[in-house]
Order: C-alpha cells, then structure tokens, then sequence
C-alpha cells in the first residue's frame, strides 16, 4: 500500500535563472530535484526557505517537467523577496495543484484567448499546450490587454509566437513607441471576428478585467459553458483546507483554478 | 455495557495513563479546556462542557509542519503513545469527524483529489474517544437543531455519568479493547438502561425550543442580499473568538518562521471573520467588508459545508454565543434567516 505522502513537503529545488521582463515583473527558471509533471494552468506552491511560501502558475511548457518557470510581479513580502534572488540559490515546490486546462475539451473548436496584465505566464503554459496540438484546434487567437508598452510581458516571444496564432495587442496607456490598439481588452474582441458558436473561449487576468471579458462574450452570445475562466483568490495550501480561496462552496485551489461560467455564474462574489 | 464506581475512576484513568496521552476536561470556566492529564484528580468531571473545543488535540493552534536546513526537511516524529480522550461531549466527537472529512477523510464528488493531512490523521488513527453523555446541557446549548443531542452515541466509547457510578458501552473495536482492560467492572442491566433513559429525558428538557434547519441551506444563499448581514456585522467586533471556540471551524494560516535557508514552517489557526484573511498581495480584498466575511462564516457553516458534503458544519455546542464579546447568538442569527422572529 502506497503510504499517503505528506503534500506540505517541497521539492528543493535550484534557481536556474533570473529574466527581467517589465520594471516590476521577472521570470524565475527553477530545477526542481524530481521532474514536475503537471499540465496547463495547474500551479505550485514555492518555498523561500526562512521567508514562506506563495501559490504561482506554471508559464513554461507541461512538456517540460525538469526546468519549471515562473512568471511573478513584485507585489509584497515574499515576491519582493524573490525579486532580490540571483542564480544558484536554493528553493522549494510542491505540488502541482488544481485542475488545468482540460485542452482535449477544446479539440475542434477555435481557441480565443482573452488575457489581461500578468495573466499572460498561466496563458502561455496554455498556448504552449495549444500551440502543441494545433492540428486539433481550427484556430488560435489571443486577445492581450497590457497597461502600457512598458507592462508587456514576453517581448521576446511574441514575434515567434504570432507565427502560430493571432495575437492582438492592446494597451490602457499608450506612450511614443506605441503602434497599436488603445483600450481595455475587450475592444479587441469583435463582433465579426468571432464565432461564439464554434470558439472556446479562455479568460485569465484580474478580477475586473474578467468580469468585463466574460460579460462581453455573453454580449456575443457565448454560452456560459464555452466561457472558460481561471480565477484567481488568495490561495494558501493548495489542497483545499485553509480555506482562503473560497467562492460559493468552491476551492479555487483544489476545484479550480479552471472553471466555466455556467459552473459560476450563480455565486454572487465571484468577480470580488 | 458495564458499571464502573466513581470510586474506582481513579484507577481507570491511572491504567490507561502508561499506555495512552490522556485528555480531559480540566480548569473552571474561561480557562476551561481538554488537556493532558496524569492522573484522575486533574480532571473537572462537573464541567458541562469546556470553553476550548477539543479540537487543538488533533489541529494544535500552531504546530511544525517541517524544519529544514538548506536542502534537509525533517518532518517531526509523531507522538509515540495514542491519545485517549476522556469526558468528549457528543456535539464534539460529531465535529471532529465533520473536520475529519475537509481533511482528506472523504471525497466532494468522485475526481476530488481529497489530499489527506498526514498530521490530523496520525494522531486521529490511534485515538480513542470516551464519549460522556450530557446529563444537564447548558443554556448556550442547540445540538438538537443539528441533529445532535446531549445522549447521542459517538466516538469509541460511550459513558453515562449515573450520580456513584459511570455506565460505559463500546461503540468500536478500539473502544472494546479499552473496555477490556477495566477490572471490577460489573455488567450493566434493565436497572440500567432505565436510569439512562430518564436522564436522557430529563436532559433534553434542558434544552430550548426545536428549530428546523431544514430551509436554512438555501434561504441563507437565497438572501445574499439582504440587510441581516449588514446588522449582525454592524455588531460584530471582528474578533474570531467564535472561530478559534469552534470544534469545526479549521481555517488555517501556514507561515515559516527562521533565517535564510534554516527554519520551520507552521501551521496556525486563521479565521475567515479576520480582514487579512483574503486581502491579496496587491491590496485588493474580495471580502474587505465586514458584513462580507459574517456572510463567508454563516454560509460556510450551513450551506457551502452542506454542498460539499450532505450535512451543516455545526453540532449545536454553542461555544460561539458563549464566548461573543458582543452577545452574538448563532441561535439569533439562524432564527432571522429562517423568518422566526427574531431580532440580531
């Protein structure tokens, strides 16, 4: 019989490397000491021995279970303390935790991908996965709303990215060296574009932001079941018992992060 | 069944001491509590039930989950002897299997991983539970609303306290093997069994008017809206008394205290009734209002529990109205949603 393992146990696991994307944003490349299997939108809990430890989305491809990578904006105690971190420095993950996207519930259909601000590392485990499997999807088009230039995370992998799917830029604030689109994300999203009928679509970013998308694609008439959301709460555990991350009867942590709006859309606080 | 003498109490308790940690009321009033014991003389044996919930037993107010050093986690050792749990009420014994459940006993649906607390579990395993029934239930008392009652049989053992003597009856095959070991014991007859249903007649006419709870699942969802929230918050001071007094409540908090790279983590009690329970790195709340997380706590107890698991997440102990610094009645509150006049 197989003993139950303990799920508060990290990995140790060692800081690769450290990638600056924006002026508050940075990317952590971690090994962690046993290959991490874990698909799409499922996420880890990582240890900063003597600080604690935080919940955080998978943005590497679920191919890749060796090297894991973290997309994590400097935003209180323990992401400041991971923005001071340099290579070679000892850190923990357990996990993974959380449902993922289930990709094969999306075959045949078009992916759109409504993404706002630092939802895009969770978006890119997705597109990876998506990008993967092309050949089963009848397209892939993400819809990305940035504050400004400057907020855009990825820079680098967006030309090869748009070589694989349609990806539309938009920012809140434009300054000099900004081209495109001007406005919330959900201008991207129009009528004669989009086929509510045949397209899934996925939503992650901060709550407002999905609340608005998600009314939108209703707007469109999308049916609550092809509306794709992964909510972000306050998480701690990750294995559904501290109870911070609850919506309704709901576990973001353990039921979710992935659910559809129909399996929502009657809980009152979901875009708290 | 068997009798044993309250004479005789004392040596029940010192056999049971070599082999077992044993807990049991001990303290007056406030400071009442379960707690180890070594002998019969600690133990308050007049108490109606302890202000601390016998739930720090198995989920401590803190404890180490792990200590590390650099790469090097050593999780602790779990106790070497099982814990023997004298005088638990029957509200109390119901609850810690309802906590038993969130902590990876049983499934929400079928796919639910139901991760198992290696802690909780290893000291609930190999723990014994005498169930004493309650032969005067307090006035904060409600356990018949949930389905309890001060004569309800749980745990692994069941006593009755019979004035000179305890009536005590095996409920499992842990319980039995405890049984055994009692010597000058005699078998339990109708003499008895008459005793123990008068008492159980008389202690349930202890207890209040019955409220069926029923409804009260979907009218709490149903008034999501309504003013009641804002009136119990209006007079809630935030404290978490009630959730910390709670043998269900189990929210927890998990933080490390050590320097760089050499530490432990531990695991402590939160509660959702506390502002920083939700408040999110960026600043943002989604339930920074205080009537937001009186709701949370409510319906948690009797709807969200329920739709995970078939039943309420309260036995009735009433500890919460007892410690309320603002006379906060969960009776009250129950009562308002379920249009039983009542005012908060």
């Amino acid at each position: 019989m197989k003993t139950p393992a303990n799920p508060f146990r990290p990995i140790p696991a060692t800081l690769e490397a450290v990638i600056p994307e924006t002026d508050g944003i940075k990317s952590f490349i971690i090994r962690p000491e046993i290959p991490f299997d874990f698909i799409c939108g499922q996420f880890a809990e990582l240890t900063l021995p003597g600080v604690g430890e935080a919940p955080f989305a998978m943005a590497s491809p679920s191919t890749k279970p060796d090297t894991l990578k973290f997309t994590i904006q400097k935003a209180g105690y323990m992401t400041e303390k991971l923005h001071a971190l340099t290579p070679g420095e000892l850190l923990g993950v357990r996990g993974p935790y959380g449902n993922g996207f289930a990709i094969e519930n999306y075959f045949g259909k078009k992916l759109l991908l409504v993404i706002g601000g630092v939802g895009f590392p969770p978006a890119m485990a997705l597109l990876h996965t998506a990008i993967a499997n092309k050949d089963k999807l009848k397209s892939i088009h993400m819809c990305y709303g940035a504050r400004s230039p400057g907020d855009i995370v990825y820079k680098d992998a967006i030309a090869e990215l748009r070589e694989n799917i349609q990806l539309d830029i938009t920012v809140d604030n434009a300054d000099d060296t900004w081209e495109g689109p001007v406005g919330v994300v959900t201008t991207l999203l129009k009528k004669d574009e989009i086929d509510p009928h045949t397209t899934i679509a996925v939503v992650i970013g901060p709550p407002i932001m999905m609340k608005f998308a998600t009314l939108r694609l209703l707007e469109l008439d999308f049916k609550p079941k092809d509306i794709v959301l992964s909510m972000e709460r306050k998480m701690y555990c990750g294995i559904g018992q501290c109870r911070h991350c609850m919506i309704d009867h709901y576990f973001i942590c353990k039921d979710g992060p992935v659910f559809t709006y129909d399996q929502l859309q009657e809980s009152p606080d979901i875009w708290e | 069944m068997i009798k044993i003498e309250k004479s005789k109490f004392s040596v029940f308790i010192q056999n049971l001491v070599g082999d077992f940690t044993v807990f049991a009321p001990v303290g007056e009033g406030r400071q009442s509590a379960f707690d180890e014991v070594a002998d019969a003389e600690s133990v308050n044996t007049a108490l109606q039930n302890t202000v601390q919930s016998p739930k720090s037993i198995f989920f401590p107010q803190t404890e180490v989950l792990f200590t590390y050093n650099d790469g090097d986690v050593q999780i602790p050792e779990a106790a070497d002897k099982p814990f023997f749990l004298w005088g638990v009420r029957a509200c109390d014994a119901r609850s810690i299997m309802l906590v038993d459940k969130v902590f990876g006993r049983a499934k929400q649906r079928p796919d639910d991983p139901a991760f198992e607390d290696p802690y909780w579990k290893a000291k609930l395993d190999t723990a014994v539970i005498l169930t004493l029934a309650c032969n005067e239930p307090a006035s904060t008392c409600f356990c018949h609303w949930t389905g309890d009652g001060p004569f309800e049989q749980a745990g692994d053992l069941w006593a009755v306290d019979v004035g000179s003597s305890y009536l005590i009856e095996s409920l499992t095959e842990k319980g039995k093997a405890v049984l055994e070991r009692i010597e000058n014991a005699s078998p339990a007859g109708k003499t008895e069994a008459a005793e123990i249903d008068s008492l159980r007649t008389q202690a349930e006419s202890y207890l209040g008017d019955l409220v069926d709870l029923s409804e009260l699942k979907d009218r709490m969802k149903q008034m999501w809206d309504d003013p009641a929230w804002d009136d119990i918050a209006a007079k809630c001071v935030n404290c978490g008394a009630c959730a910390y007094a709670c043998p269900t409540c189990h929210c927890f908090d998990v933080q490390d205290e050590g320097k760089k790279g050499k530490g432990k983590r531990i695991r402590l009690w939160d509660a959702c009734m506390f502002p920083l329970f939700t408040k999110e790195a960026s600043g943002h709340n989604p339930r920074g209002q205080a009537a937001d997380r009186v709701r949370q706590r409510f319906l948690h107890k009797f709807s969200y529990y329920w739709d995970n698991y078939g039943e309420s997440l309260c036995t009735g102990c009433g500890r919460c109205i007892y410690v309320c610094p603002v006379n906060l009645d969960i009776r009250t509150v129950v009562k308002r949603f379920l249009d039983i006049d009542a005012a908060v």
